[in-house]
């Protein structure tokens, strides 16, 4: 069938608005303030075969992974599959899962009694049970410790809700309350999407709507190939590291090799480390979406992300390492650690295809989480997001001076220090820039902060410090890494202590410091324009040493402008020596 | 400033936007005049000058006399936006909390598209060696735990003077529950400091979060100088020329200020001129007879989309400008890059676009024969012969007809491998396609229906599309007012007087004590008061309306209710947050517990309502003034239509779709089975088919 062009671009403009429409009636029904606030979720559309057309304003580290799901779900029930049915699964090792928290609806769709579609939404739930409060258990080693696994479950039958099911749902978690409303929102947004699909694929013909989905997908897969060979044919490596197990210090190699042969690619991870003890295992699904997180943020955030963008990229997961576990290794912790390495291992391959558009690393997040009592009784639990880390730089930008974690690409946003003493029994004392931690470049990293927090009661505590260790924020072409992080603890009539890179731990009232670490630069610092480095000093993020040290730049008398003849000397004399260096 | 609510003689309002200025005169009878003359971006008070000058020669009057006859006088200007987006503002020093330099460069992280991570935030308004740290503290509960040091803000002002920062912002953490200590700040740098220009956080916005309100002090010092200045020029000008009393300007919030109350708070006119849509639909309103709009105002690069329900537009803490984050009461307005200078083209992969570019006033379209190469939609229309070749707008520019096919057809219909026809009514489905989404997403998103309302298509492009997105809506009705491009300015005539004051109060709802909230609200009531006396508005003359925000426990977004006296007690208050909470959300919690998060006032000063003239009524059939093959839809493709003259139009006709009506800068379009009527005002109303 000979597509339609000016229909194939008004059915790709459709279906992406019933994806966001979703997403702002989830917003708008949902209970916890992770989906209305935090955003944690993604709707997509698939075709009857569970291939991702359309996925729009989810968060990054979603991004491709919903086609697991629905695929798992044609594995169990294909061929019995009935109009009005709707199905919940989260099962990382069975239904296609990324990690437990993100439950996945699956609502098929149906025009003329024939299975032409699934609407669906994939969103992280307050609690689902298993050994901590908030889903996240930091002290996990099997997944039966992280909360209820549910391989793919026939939660609607032919409309009909199997209430044993939900009771069996609403007695495994901590906030039942939170968890009916937010299922229902998620069920409410994905008949809605699936009312649409329908209509649109009744309106076109299912044949010619079939066609006009391959069309999409045919598109998008056009346009990466052509971002794929704008690299050079030719073997890329990149590795990056995490240094902790969550029980030990040890090191865990990312290893990929990217493989660049015309519009195909490949990203083989051959040779990374293990499945580790704790839960920072990848599943397949979340390894995907971080690779396809990398590459849609390296090549051109205009490219659609639905599963034909992709279709030329083959990705090898070794099983049994870390970013392909086997069952029953624990892995919430998997959206952010490893998918935060496995972005930069590939970043950092890439890099050597066209250093141009490399991307420095973001400082890893090591922000910890408190829960207690109030002095009014009610429970909290704080995550203290104003430790959140600095940006990489890229050519055209310094790196984002604080900013969200890296595999959100900066979605999730810092809270007011106002409005978090307001929330908490907590007194903020400080919230500003560090001075010389950004990674140095012609475009540095970002300062990053000081965080410090009287905390006023006791609480228990999760810390999961990523790059307080060892610096890791590499930078890119000729930049330099971004300085690490530093937790501090000062117990009230206690001594001071540096916690774990993870730990559960009980604490009296203390105050917390938190040095965030900071992202690399891009460039060769010597070729920052001497006005943006006097600029840096002016505004003390960059001492005069290293301006002088690292940049460059001399400051004339009076510190507001540079010596331009006394830098261009010391510039040329560092050249020299660097090159010295590189002989 | 008693004439302020004077009923006789004109009323005055004009819109200076980048390219055109309008002009709208109405008095008292509801005759109108209007006129467009180009801006003087240079010396935009000369372009006003100007203008009103040909408006007084219009009607046969001299500048003297016209304005010794205005009885009011409003002005929506871009002054500060364009302040902003020149980069023309102050050097601006910031005052804030020691350890707590950074969080206006910060932004906490706050961008638009996270995806986009390649593009730069807009520079830091205040750079860090001009936000200088003060020692002094408030805890949470608005205790003073340390005392403000003084000899800090003497040194930070001794470094203000070295570096020849003209305005200073104050920004304290906690200042909402007690701004003594930026109160005290202000006095110091008042008296040590010879500058004039000083913004201090709470009292341009007392809210709660310390980036979003020091970002909006941080903005009002940085335009003041510039807006005040211009602003209290051109008011001593418009006075010396005969002007009884001082301008009006239109505020975010959608009403109207008297200039002398705006200059300390610049920031509030950021957003002047879509806002002044509040007026227009509460104008036409009347006339359409239901507060249920929707309008799609579609100029030349974008599409403004105003939801009006039950008379009541919303009003938000929230408003970006340029990636600028800023607290300041403002109407929502939704707004996309979809208008008529919107550029087409295929992409990389071979799939259609249509915008967000567009091509601004030079080159423009294709077809004004500026050099402009991309297709935009109107080289799409002309080619479906929506619009025809030749002099348009009065003649302010020529539409090259064989331009905008060559354009079309070389960027869209070759790569596509369709016709030329085929690429431009792509085109133009794709456009009102992402109208469509652009309308859904301001009513879904908020809980409205689309199809209970009537869209009111505006603006030079919207009339053209307003029939076919409100069908696709599912609206019965579509309104196109004659006055379609004059939008703004149109509704500063009929803007009111608005004051906003708010306050900060944290409390649960079961256990605040109604004699205290009683008192804060009296507090703001006589502010209110206050300024709308000073406004010249007697106490008939007067609204105040008490409102509420209301959350529950831990939720991070309030829910306004406005209380009325049925609804003073918790209870009633519960049941009103719980309704609206329904509508927003689709639930609310039984038993959940709701706490109060500010009270608010908000001060109307009510000018009188100008009646709608009655046109004269028709008294013979309209006939075409030729007929045209145009593009109708998909499905009917071309076909001969009918087209009239917008002149001939007169109350009492009524027409049968397809057809369309060539206005001075408009043109409508009405579809085949759809019918047009013209209301007693002499505007249009499209009756839609049912789908």
């Amino acid at each position: 069938m000979t597509l339609d062009p000016i229909s194939l671009a008004l059915v790709q403009n459709r279906l992406d608005h019933v994806s966001q429409q979703m997403g702002w009636v989830m917003i708008r029904t949902s209970r916890s303030p992770i989906f209305n606030q935090s955003h944690d979720f993604s709707c997509f559309i698939t075709d009857a075969a569970g291939v991702l057309v359309s996925q729009a304003d989810g968060i990054p580290i979603h991004t491709g992974g919903g086609g697991f799901a629905v695929r798992a779900l044609l594995k169990e029930f294909g061929g019995r599959i009935r109009e009005q049915d709707v199905f919940l699964q989260n099962d990382p090792y069975t239904a296609g899962g990324n990690h437990l928290p993100d439950w996945v609806i699956a609502r098929p769709v149906f025009v003329a009694g024939r299975l032409v579609a699934f609407a669906c939404n994939r969103a992280h739930q307050s609690d689902i049970g298993g050994g901590a409060a908030g889903t996240y258990n930091a002290a996990a080693t099997e997944m039966f410790h992280e909360g209820i696994r549910l391989p793919v479950l026939r939660l609607v039958e032919a409309g009909v809700m199997r209430d044993d099911l939900w009771q069996l749902l609403m007695i495994n978690t901590r906030t039942p309350e939170l968890l009916d409303g937010d299922l229902r929102a998620m069920l409410g947004a994905t008949q809605i999407g699936a009312e649409q699909v329908q209509d649109m694929i009744a309106g076109l013909g299912i044949e010619e709507a079939m066609a006009y989905f391959a069309g999409i997908l045919e598109h998008a897969h056009r346009r990466m190939s052509q971002a794929i060979e704008s690299l050079p044919a030719g073997v890329y490596l990149g590795e990056d590291f995490m240094d902790d197990d969550c029980f030990d210090p040890i090191h865990v190699p990312i290893k990929v090799k990217i493989t660049v042969q015309a519009e195909r690619m490949t990203v083989d991870f051959t040779g990374t480390g293990p499945q580790v003890k704790g839960f920072k295992n990848s599943s397949v699904a979340n390894t995907y979406s971080a690779v396809y997180t990398a590459l849609s943020a390296f090549f051109d955030h205009r490219i659609p992300r639905n599963e034909g963008t992709f279709r030329g990229v083959r990705i090898i997961a070794p099983e049994g390492s870390v970013v392909n576990a086997r069952a029953p290794a624990a892995m919430t912790m998997n959206t952010v650690f490893p998918a935060h390495q496995i972005i930069k291992a590939c970043w950092r391959a890439l890099e050597q295809g066209d250093p141009a558009r490399s991307c420095a690393a973001w400082g890893p997040n090591s922000l910890p989480t408190s829960a207690g009592r109030k002095a009014n009784g009610e429970t909290f639990v704080m995550y203290h997001w104003g430790a959140n880390s600095s940006g990489g730089a890229v050519k055209g930008r310094d790196g984002f001076q604080q900013i969200g974690p890296m595999i959100t690409l900066g979605g999730l946003t810092i809270p007011n220090v106002e409005i978090y003493e307001q929330l908490y029994p907590v007194y903020i004392l400080r919230h500003e820039f560090r001075c010389d931690a950004s990674g140095a470049g012609e475009f540095r990293g970002g300062n990053a902060v000081h965080y410090a927090v009287y905390n006023e009661t006791e609480a228990e505590y999760s810390f999961r410090a990523e790059g307080t260790r060892t610096p890791n924020s590499y930078g890119a072409n000729g930049g330099r890494m971004g300085a690490q992080g530093r937790v501090e603890v000062w117990p009230d009539g206690g001594v001071s202590f540096r916690p774990p890179a993870y730990a559960q731990l009980h604490l009296p009232p203390n105050r917390l410091e938190v040095d965030t670490p900071a992202g690399g630069g891009w460039g060769d610092p010597l070729r920052r324009p001497p006005e943006r480095v006097v600029r840096d000093v002016r505004d003390g993020v960059v001492s005069e040493g290293v301006a002088r040290d690292t940049y460059g730049v001399v400051l004339a008398p009076g510190r507001r402008a540079a010596d331009l003849a006394a830098s261009k000397a010391l510039r040329e004399r560092l050249r020299v020596v660097a090159a010295g260096h590189a002989d | 400033m008693t004439a302020i609510a004077a009923n006789a003689g004109w009323r005055i309002g004009i819109d200076v936007g980048g390219t055109f200025t309008d002009f709208v005169l109405t008095n008292a009878e509801g005759a109108i005049r209007v006129l467009k003359v180009p801006s003087v971006p240079t010396d935009p008070a000369r372009g006003v000058m100007n203008g009103l000058g040909l408006a007084a020669e219009m009607l046969g009057l001299s500048l003297g006399e016209l304005l010794a006859r205005c009885a009011i006088l409003v002005h929506g200007s871009t002054i500060a936006t364009n302040t902003l987006l020149e980069k023309k503002g102050a050097t601006v020093g910031m005052l804030t909390t020691r350890g707590f330099r950074d969080s206006l460069e910060i932004r906490r992280g706050i961008r638009e598209n996270p995806w986009d991570h390649r593009t730069p935030y807009p520079e830091v308004l205040v750079p860090r060696y001009l936000r200088l740290p003060v020692s002094g503290r408030f805890d949470r509960q608005g205790r003073e735990v340390e005392p403000l040091n003084e000899a800090d803000i003497h040194t930070a002002l001794a470094t203000f003077r070295e570096e020849g920062v003209d305005s200073i912002a104050i920004c304290l953490i906690n200042s909402f529950l007690d701004p003594a200590h930026e109160r005290r700040a202000a006095e110091v740098v008042r008296e040590n400091w010879n500058g004039r220009w000083l913004s201090v956080s709470a009292e341009i916005t007392p809210i709660m979060g310390e980036y979003e309100r020091g970002s909006t002090a941080a903005m009002n010092a940085y335009v003041a100088p510039r807006t005040v200045g211009y602003l209290l020029a051109l008011d001593a000008e418009l006075g010396k020329q005969g002007l009884p009393q001082r301008m009006l300007l239109i505020q975010n919030n959608g009403g109207a200020i008297p200039v002398a109350q705006v200059a300390t708070k610049p920031v509030t006119l950021l957003l002047s001129g879509p806002a002044a849509g509040v007026g227009t639909l509460e104008y036409f309103s009347r006339a359409i007879g239901s507060d249920n709009l929707i309008s799609m105002e579609i100029g030349g690069t974008s599409c403004d989309v105003i939801l009006m329900s039950e008379g009541r537009v919303a009003v938000s803490d929230q408003l970006t400008v340029a990636g600028y984050h800023l607290a300041v009461p403002s109407v929502e307005v939704h707004t996309i890059g979809a208008g008529g200078g919107t550029i087409a083209g295929v992409d990389e992969g071979g799939l259609l676009f249509v915008g967000p570019r567009g091509a601004g006033a030079s080159p423009g379209p294709a077809a004004y024969g500026l050099g402009g190469a991309d297709p935009t939609s109107t080289d799409a229309q002309l080619v479906l012969g929506r619009m025809k070749p030749g002099p348009y707008a009065g003649g302010s520019v020529t539409l090259d007809g064989a331009k905008a096919r060559a354009a079309v057809a070389e960027k869209v219909a070759r790569p596509l491998g369709i016709d030329v026809e085929a690429a431009a009514a792509g085109m133009i489905r794709l456009l009102e396609q992402n109208l469509l989404h652009a309308v859904q997403r301001i009513s879904i998103e908020r809980g409205h229906d689309p199809r209970r309302f009537t869209l009111v298509a505006c603006g030079g492009a919207g009339p053209m599309h307003g029939a076919t997105v409100g069908r696709m809506l599912g609206c019965r009705r579509v309104y196109v007012p004659r006055l379609s491009g004059v939008f703004c300015a149109l509704g500063m005539l009929h803007s009111n007087v608005r004051h906003d004051f708010m306050r900060v109060y944290l409390d649960r709802l079961a256990e605040a004590e109604p004699k205290a909230i009683e008192r804060v609200f009296a507090e703001l009531e006589t502010q209110a008061n206050a300024a709308l006396t000073t406004d010249g508005f007697a106490a008939a003359d007067r609204r105040l309306t008490r409102q509420i925000d209301l959350r529950y426990i831990a939720q991070q977004f309030d829910v306004r209710v406005t209380l009325d006296s049925a609804n003073q007690d918790p209870a009633a208050i519960r049941a009103a947050f719980e309704h609206e909470h329904d509508r927003l959300f689709g639930h609310h919690q039984p038993g959940g517990i709701v706490e109060i998060t500010k009270l608010r006032v908000v001060g109307i000063g009510i000018l009188p309502p100008l009646p709608h003239a009655e046109a004269a009524p028709a008294v013979a059939d309209s006939r075409a003034v030729e007929r045209r093959r145009c593009y109708l839809d998909a499905a009917r493709g071309f076909a001969e239509v009918p087209v009239h003259a917008g002149a001939s139009l007169a109350p009492g006709h009524r027409l049968q779709g397809p057809l369309l009506i060539e206005e001075l800068t408009t043109t409508v379009f009405v579809n085949a089975g759809d019918s047009l009527e013209v209301d007693a005002s002499g505007n249009f109303l499209i009756h839609l088919a049912p789908a």
